[in-house]
């Protein structure tokens, strides 16, 4: 009685266990893709995270580098922009002038484009009005002129010794005219031709009308 | 049985020991978490934090063509820590100190003596100096040498670019502070305000990402722009020097000012300074004597004064009078001619062609004291110019009850009356611009960093005398140039000129010395004024007359003029006789 009400009740046991097993076994394949899946994700987000961080530093190491090629340019800027204010200051464009032979004439006459006809009186310049530049502040400041005047002033100054250079190997001509004639083609010559290119740009500087 | 106890024996060993372990850690972290929290926070902020200043550049300050007068620009301190000075090796090969010093001292042309013995002089000191404000290329130079000892640290100077031109005016900067002219008046408009900023480093000096934060936003300083013609003004600075020197006076001022809105195009002080290097220049010689010395002006003054009395009705260009050899103001005080001592039949054009200051008080005594205290007011004479300069001189018209007998008279030809040579431009401006006044304008306005432009606010023009009166004036000035003494100096082939000399003496404790101030003053081309030219040189030696001043006014004048292109008079001048 015992075991046969034992028995059944064991067999509802089983019974009830059995299907337990079976819906156990029969869940624990999606589960593992669950956890396979989940995994998977957190590495992989953890790995893009890793990669975005790489790529971000990678991007600070390109920013560092980039800045301090700003700043590198910024500073070449700033040189040529303080070589142009040395040389368009206009006691440096005063001795340039002086020392190619240029002398200041503060008579000039105009050419009325309407008609053609000259108003104002031309009259040479004088030739004592050589382009000295005077000291202004009663000898009290330390005059060194930048560099880049210095190499310009050498440029012109040898291009000025070419010439004469030129010149003077010349034969000495007989009639004064042709000699001026000849100096003044082989000046111009030279200077088109001989002339080293000037540092701070090459063309011929050129009035700047106001 | 037994199997059992031993494997719980053995959980409970392990779960003791994970508890322990839990429990030192949970003490550990609340230690650090909780208890040392904020200092280890701290801690670990500096180690990692480093904080950095963002430079912000003080504004330039410009011409009115945009050259840069005074700007900011990097250089470099270099420095060394004498402790760490020693040989090093390049490319396997061994340089020594002195080596190295030869090398520093090749690229920035300093003594290499005098770098070893910054260095030698206390080896334990942490820093010396080794050259002070390199510039940028010479900074590369010295990188390119790879010194591992030397130090190089960015600081902003500023610079002048064109040196002693318009050192008047810019003014200069101290070590702190700016301490003169435009860089202090505007220094609201200039100022830079340096920015911080902190952010995290990596061992190896790279900063990381996301963290840099910024504490303060850096300010640039805005921009100055001036009226002034750099180019014009460093030739008229030449031009004082040139004949400054040669009459041995003490200092020259000169003006130019565009007739129809009052710039400024020119304002010179001779002699001047650097403002890149002024520490041996004397202190008087620092300012913009221009604006802020007053002088008694002298016959200058006497256009002025004619202006006044045509412009009230007591007067007109061929008004007769008998200008007399002593003007007797009251017994025993007589006003005398600077040359002539007869009566002379004059017109009032021949009183300002002659200068004569007999025939001008005759002319003046026309005139209520009160009446000519209010136009010379109305002239802008005793107060500032519209430049409105730091430390600008009002100069000094005397009120009506202290105008003695004398001085009614003698301000007439510019003695009992002191003005600076802005105001004297200022009144000339005036006269050539049919008698409206334009406020003189020095400071164009202000480039703020942003890029807005704030301009200067304008002066309100004032008609002081009729433009009637102001043309016959001129008119006047013209016969001065035309039939004077200077003619041979002052014309200026084909153009039409009024100009008027001026010779006034100065006064020192003992009444009127012998010291002098020469002046000319006037504007071309005549038939319509575009532009005044102002000249005065303090104290001539060589020659006391104002016919010394007549060459730099008339260099001046002609280079005005070419250098603006004005077109040469065509209208042939019709000017009033000067005797009768």
């Amino acid at each position: 009685m015992t075991a046969l009400a034992q028995s059944p009740a064991g067999a509802q046991k089983a019974r009830a266990v059995t299907p337990t097993r079976q819906k156990t076994k029969a869940n624990a394949v999606p589960k593992l893709r669950y956890i396979v899946v989940l995994l998977a994700g957190i590495f992989g987000i953890l790995g893009g995270q890793l990669l975005l961080s790489i790529a971000v530093s990678g991007g600070a190491y390109e920013i560092a580098s980039l800045k301090s090629d700003l700043r590198g340019s910024q500073q070449e800027q700033q040189i040529v922009g303080e070589e142009i204010s040395a040389l368009v200051a206009p006691d440096t464009l005063a001795t340039l002038a002086g020392s190619m032979g240029m002398v200041p004439d503060n008579n000039p006459a105009y050419i009325r484009v309407s008609d053609g006809a000259i108003v104002g009186e031309a009259l040479p310049a004088e030739a004592s009005a050589n382009g000295q530049v005077f000291a202004v502040t009663a000898g009290t400041e330390s005059l060194v002129p930048p560099r880049i005047v210095e190499d310009v002033f050498l440029t012109i100054s040898t291009a000025a010794a070419l010439e004469a250079d030129v010149v003077d190997a010349l034969a000495p001509p007989s009639d004064e005219a042709e000699f001026a004639e000849t100096t003044m083609s082989v000046v111009s010559t030279v200077s088109v031709s001989e002339t080293p290119a000037p540092r701070f740009g090459g063309s011929i500087p050129s009035p700047v009308t106001r | 049985m037994s199997h059992q106890r031993v494997s719980r024996r053995r959980m409970g060993i392990a779960l003791l020991v994970v508890f322990l372990m839990a429990g030192l850690l949970v003490t550990r972290l609340v230690d650090v978490q909780v208890v040392r929290a904020a200092e280890l926070k701290e801690q670990s902020a500096d180690i990692r934090t480093t904080s950095e200043v963002i430079w912000a550049a003080r504004g330039s300050i410009v011409d009115s063509f945009g050259n840069d007068l005074a700007t900011d620009v990097d250089r470099y301190d270099v420095s060394a820590d004498p402790r760490k000075v020693g040989d090093f090796r390049r490319d396997g090969e061994v340089i020594t100190v002195p080596a190295a010093m030869a090398e520093i001292a090749l690229i920035t042309d300093a003594n290499p003596d005098e770098l070893l013995y910054a260095v030698n002089r206390d080896r334990e000191a942490h820093f010396t100096f080794l050259v002070k404000s390199v510039s940028p290329e010479d900074r590369q130079a010295l990188r390119d040498l790879r010194n591992p000892w030397l130090q190089m640290d960015l600081v902003r100077e500023r610079t002048y670019p064109f040196g002693a031109v318009t050192a008047n005016l810019t003014g200069m900067l101290g070590t702190d502070e700016p301490l003169a002219g435009v860089e202090r008046k505007y220094d609201p408009c200039l100022r830079a305000i340096n920015g911080t900023a902190t952010y995290q480093k990596g061992a190896d000096g790279i900063r990381l990402p996301g963290t840099t934060q910024l504490v303060e936003q850096p300010i640039h300083g805005g921009d100055v722009r001036l009226t002034i013609d750099s180019d014009l003004q460093w030739y008229v600075l030449q031009t004082l020097a040139e004949h400054g020197s040669n009459l041995g006076a003490q200092y020259g001022s000169a003006m130019v000012v565009r007739v129809d809105d009052g710039h400024v195009l020119a304002a010179v002080d001779w002699p001047t300074f650097d403002p890149n290097d002024f520490s041996n220049a004397p202190v008087e010689f620092l300012g913009a004597r221009s604006l802020s010395s007053p002088y008694e002006p002298g016959s200058i003054m006497k256009s002025v004064g004619i202006a006044m009395l045509i412009d009230g009705g007591y007067t007109y260009s061929e008004d007769r009078i008998v200008a007399p050899g002593f003007y007797e103001v009251y017994p025993g005080q007589y006003i005398k001619n600077f040359l002539v001592a007869d009566n002379r039949q004059l017109t009032t054009a021949g009183v300002l062609q002659t200068s004569s200051n007999t025939g001008i008080s005759v002319l003046a005594d026309r005139m209520p004291k009160a009446e000519a205290t209010r136009y010379l007011h109305d002239f802008g004479f005793g107060e500032i110019t519209g430049i409105d300069f730091l430390g600008e001189s009002s100069g000094q018209v005397l009120p009506v009850d202290r105008v003695d007998a004398l001085t009614r008279y003698n301000q007439f030809f510019g003695q009992g009356i002191s003005v600076t040579a802005a105001q004297m431009a200022s009144s000339y401006q005036t006269l050539a611009n049919d008698g409206v006044r334009v406020p003189l304008r020095l400071v164009d306005g202000c480039m703020t960093s942003e890029g807005d432009y704030v301009p200067e606010p304008v002066g309100e023009p004032v008609q002081v005398v009729s433009a009637s009166a102001a043309q016959q004036t001129v008119r006047m000035m013209e016969t001065v140039v035309t039939q004077g003494a200077l003619r041979n100096t002052l014309e200026i082939p084909g153009y039409r000129v009024a100009a008027k000399t001026g010779t006034a003496e100065i006064a020192n404790s003992e009444g009127y010395g012998g010291d002098r101030v020469i002046s000319l003053a006037g504007m071309a081309p005549a038939e319509d004024p575009e532009y005044v030219v102002l000249v005065s040189f303090y104290k001539p030696q060589t020659s006391r007359v104002s016919s010394a001043a007549a060459p730099a006014f008339h260099e001046i004048l002609s280079h005005v003029l070419k250098h603006y292109r004005v077109a040469p008079s065509s209208e042939p001048a019709v000017l009033p006789p000067l005797t009768w």
